[in-house]
């Protein structure tokens, strides 16, 4: 029984923990937030992605990616949570592995070494439909290549076959687009079988719970670093028991979501998403990521008091990301849904 | 990632799994067959039952040979939990002496008394009670008053316990005493071995909310034991109670998980029965706290995989004993949700008798107390491990 990173892994995650608060901190990241006009997507950031293979963690060495799994990539999600970071990392991941899992001998040559190196940004929209568009897609805007659900399977569709159109979001970590069809219809991923849809949304459920696990986590910390220290009635406030309780339970679930995610990732990269066990996980680390990020974030504006209330603390950072990725590739609520459909019925 | 156990630990699940199917009749695997005994035959059969056990070499699993263990992993005590939970299996009726007592016999006990405590009990001729907590010494163990007082080789023992497992069926009692007069707190008390079997003792069965009475309290009158029947240093009982209660911090959880979840299973089949299992708002319900037991089966791996490569889990063990307490204890409320208006009925359609739940559901009440209560491990959470301050 070996329920855990390896070593490998757990240097991984270091090595982008540590490029983060060295080179994108959260003072990197208000200038995004403060920029919502701009790109969100820094080019900095987004060269040292590409140079360091976190683009390139799911793709096959013979496409010159890394060849790792999903334990490896949920370990990068983790740390760009716990950053805050912005910048198109998922959707450029997402939109290999669908294109892995579904696309043609030539779709891979052609694109996934571009992706994995990051020379193309990559999209995935699995929510809309050919008439409707795609809404609120992911750096939609600086993608290069959309990968879209359409009506039977998946579409590739690249910059000028589409029309995007900005969304405000109060996230300001992200960049948020509706998607429409401009001139063209692109090229169809010929695998792209209910089972490759269900592998692929899988993949993007874990992914955003991952970075969830690691706002939680990393607003935990925050948390209990300040009430440490903070000082009122004389003594510090971490040290009554109100506080404590809720942090003890809070901890707890953010350890729970943890577990989960792990879990759910090693059977994605075992088995099949199919599979009712690892169906089963999937549900279980997204709606249980998704309920802890969403209240340890609240809980972080509460024990930090006034000041976690204010535009100049960056715990606002993390509360808008988490409510956000709560509600993507399912909400807490729509995975209770499958796992009472997987338990129940 | 490694999910698998080895070759040998299968090996010794088929094994393990022969043996249980070939020893434990159809009628005990039925729902109420053991609530329908009367108590001391109930006792009495599962007592037998697991000598038997003992004897084929399925008890004591990762214990050293020697002491008549198997000498096996972590590995195979989790197995050993699972299997004994799907055979539907009787409950050890030697439950603080085999958890708790034993592993510290072997670590701090003489030789004598790893010699004279360690094989009766696993062949169950010894029935070991634990006699810590006393009606003024709940969440605060160290406020115990139970006295004893030297009289030649021997202490006279008075004082009472509560909240005794087993209290009476016990043959013996592990039990936290104050043999020093004057020391304070944690200072000054013995882990005595005192034999229940003397006019001193008295142990009075406890009638629990729900009905049952699993525990009970234990009296002291000038109750006699040798000074030698004290397990550890003489004074130095807080730290012998310290190391034995470490030894909960086992892996249990895939146990645990196996049978939660089959409750989990059972519920909802009384809302199918019922006709609530399409009720959207049941539904939720079911599926938050079904969530909550898959993290405690992913979570017991986690566990298992520390125990495994000889880590201490340490105040880690708190967050274990809330996730399966607190998780249990909404399982069973969300039965109360099934059933509804019928919610304290036993027979709320004909056929369907629900004795046997409600009686989990009462249980479900003591679990967030017993061992540490919810606030207390609530508290070693935060200040053990996240370090908040005292």
């Amino acid at each position: 029984m070996y329920f855990a990173l390896t070593d490998d892994q757990r240097d991984f995650g270091a090595a982008v923990r540590d490029f983060l608060a060295g080179k994108f901190d959260t003072e990197a990241v208000r200038a995004v937030v403060e920029d919502p006009e701009g790109s969100g997507h820094p080019a900095a950031l987004w060269q040292a992605m590409g140079e360091q293979g976190w683009l390139a963690v799911l793709v096959p060495e013979e496409r010159d990616g890394l060849g790792l799994g999903m334990v490896d990539a949920q370990v990068i999600a983790r740390e760009l949570g716990a950053g805050v970071a912005p910048g198109p990392w998922r959707g450029t991941v997402l939109a290999a592995e669908a294109i892995r899992l579904a696309g043609s001998r030539s779709q891979q040559q052609q694109w996934l070494p571009k992706l994995a190196a990051g020379d193309v940004v990559g999209a995935l929209a699995l929510r809309g439909s050919t008439e409707d568009g795609w809404p609120a897609v992911e750096y939609a805007e600086s993608a290069d290549l959309l990968v879209v659900a359409d009506n039977v399977g998946l579409r590739l569709l690249r910059r000028d076959e589409v029309t995007t159109r900005r969304l405000d979001s109060f996230d300001g970590t992200t960049r948020l687009a509706t998607v429409t069809l401009a001139d063209g219809v692109g090229e169809p991923l010929p695998g792209a079988t209910s089972r490759a849809l269900t592998e692929l949304a899988a993949r993007a459920a874990i992914l955003v719970a991952a970075d969830l696990v690691g706002i939680a986590h990393e607003s935990l910390t925050r948390t209990v670093d300040y009430d440490r220290e903070r000082k009122q009635f004389g003594v510090p406030v971490g040290s009554f028991q109100a506080l404590k309780h809720h942090l003890a339970d809070l901890h707890i679930g953010v350890t729970m979501a943890e577990h989960a995610v792990l879990y759910a990732a090693h059977a994605l990269d075992t088995g099949s998403a199919a599979d009712p066990d690892a169906a089963l996980a999937v549900a279980v680390a997204k709606s249980k990521a998704s309920d802890s990020a969403a209240q340890m974030t609240g809980a972080m504006i509460q024990y930090l008091g006034g000041i976690g209330y204010t535009w100049e603390h960056e715990a606002h950072f993390f509360y808008k990301r988490a409510k956000r990725l709560a509600g993507t590739h399912g909400t807490a609520d729509d995975h209770r849904a499958r796992i009472a459909e997987l338990t129940i019925d | 990632m490694d999910l698998s156990f080895t070759a040998d630990e299968e090996r010794f699940r088929d094994e393990l799994r022969g043996w249980l199917s070939a020893h434990i009749p159809e009628e005990w695997t039925r729902p109420g067959f053991w609530a329908s005994l009367p108590s001391k035959e109930n006792f009495e059969l599962r007592r037998e039952w697991e000598r038997d056990k003992a004897l084929a070499g399925f008890a004591g699993i990762q214990w050293p040979t020697e002491y008549g263990g198997r000498g096996g992993t972590p590995g195979m005590k989790a197995i050993y939990d699972e299997e004994m939970v799907r055979a539907r299996a009787p409950q050890t009726v030697n439950p603080l002496g085999l958890t708790f007592l034993a592993p510290t016999v072997m670590a701090i006990g003489t030789d004598a008394q790893r010699k004279e405590i360690i094989g009766p009990m696993l062949r169950n001729e010894v029935i070991w009670c634990q006699g810590f907590s006393e009606p003024g010494a709940g969440s605060d163990l160290a406020a115990l008053s139970t006295r004893g007082v030297r009289d030649g080789d021997d202490f006279v023992v008075n004082g009472q316990k509560v909240w005794t497992t087993n209290a009476v069926h016990g043959d013996k009692i592990f039990t936290m005493v104050r043999t020093e007069p004057g020391a304070e707190r944690h200072r000054g008390i013995s882990m005595m071995l005192i034999s229940m079997d003397q006019p001193g003792v008295e142990a009075r069965p406890l009638k629990q909310m729900s009905g049952a009475s699993e525990f009970g309290e234990v009296f002291f009158t000038d109750a006699r034991v040798p000074a030698s029947e004290c397990l550890g240093e003489l004074g130095d009982g807080w730290r012998t109670a310290m190391l034995l209660l470490s030894f909960e911090r086992g892996a249990s959880g895939i146990g645990q998980y196996t049978e939660f979840r089959r409750q989990y299973d059972e519920i909802v089949e009384v809302a199918r029965a019922l006709g609530r299992d399409r009720d959207p708002v049941v539904r939720g319900k079911l599926a938050r706290v079904l969530a909550e037991l898959e993290c405690l089966r992913y979570h017991a791996m986690h566990v298992l995989t520390q125990v495994e490569r000889g880590r201490d889990l340490g105040f880690e063990a708190s967050m274990t004993k809330l996730q399966w307490s607190e998780t249990f204890q909404d399982l069973w409320e969300v039965f109360d949700d099934v059933i509804g208006p019928d919610a304290t009925v036993r027979e709320p359609v004909p056929g369907l008798d629900l004795a046997a739940m409600h009686a989990q559901a009462m249980w479900s009440r003591s679990v967030t107390i017993w061992g540490g209560s919810s606030q207390v491990q609530r508290n070693i959470v935060a200040e053990r491990v996240l370090g908040l301050p005292r």
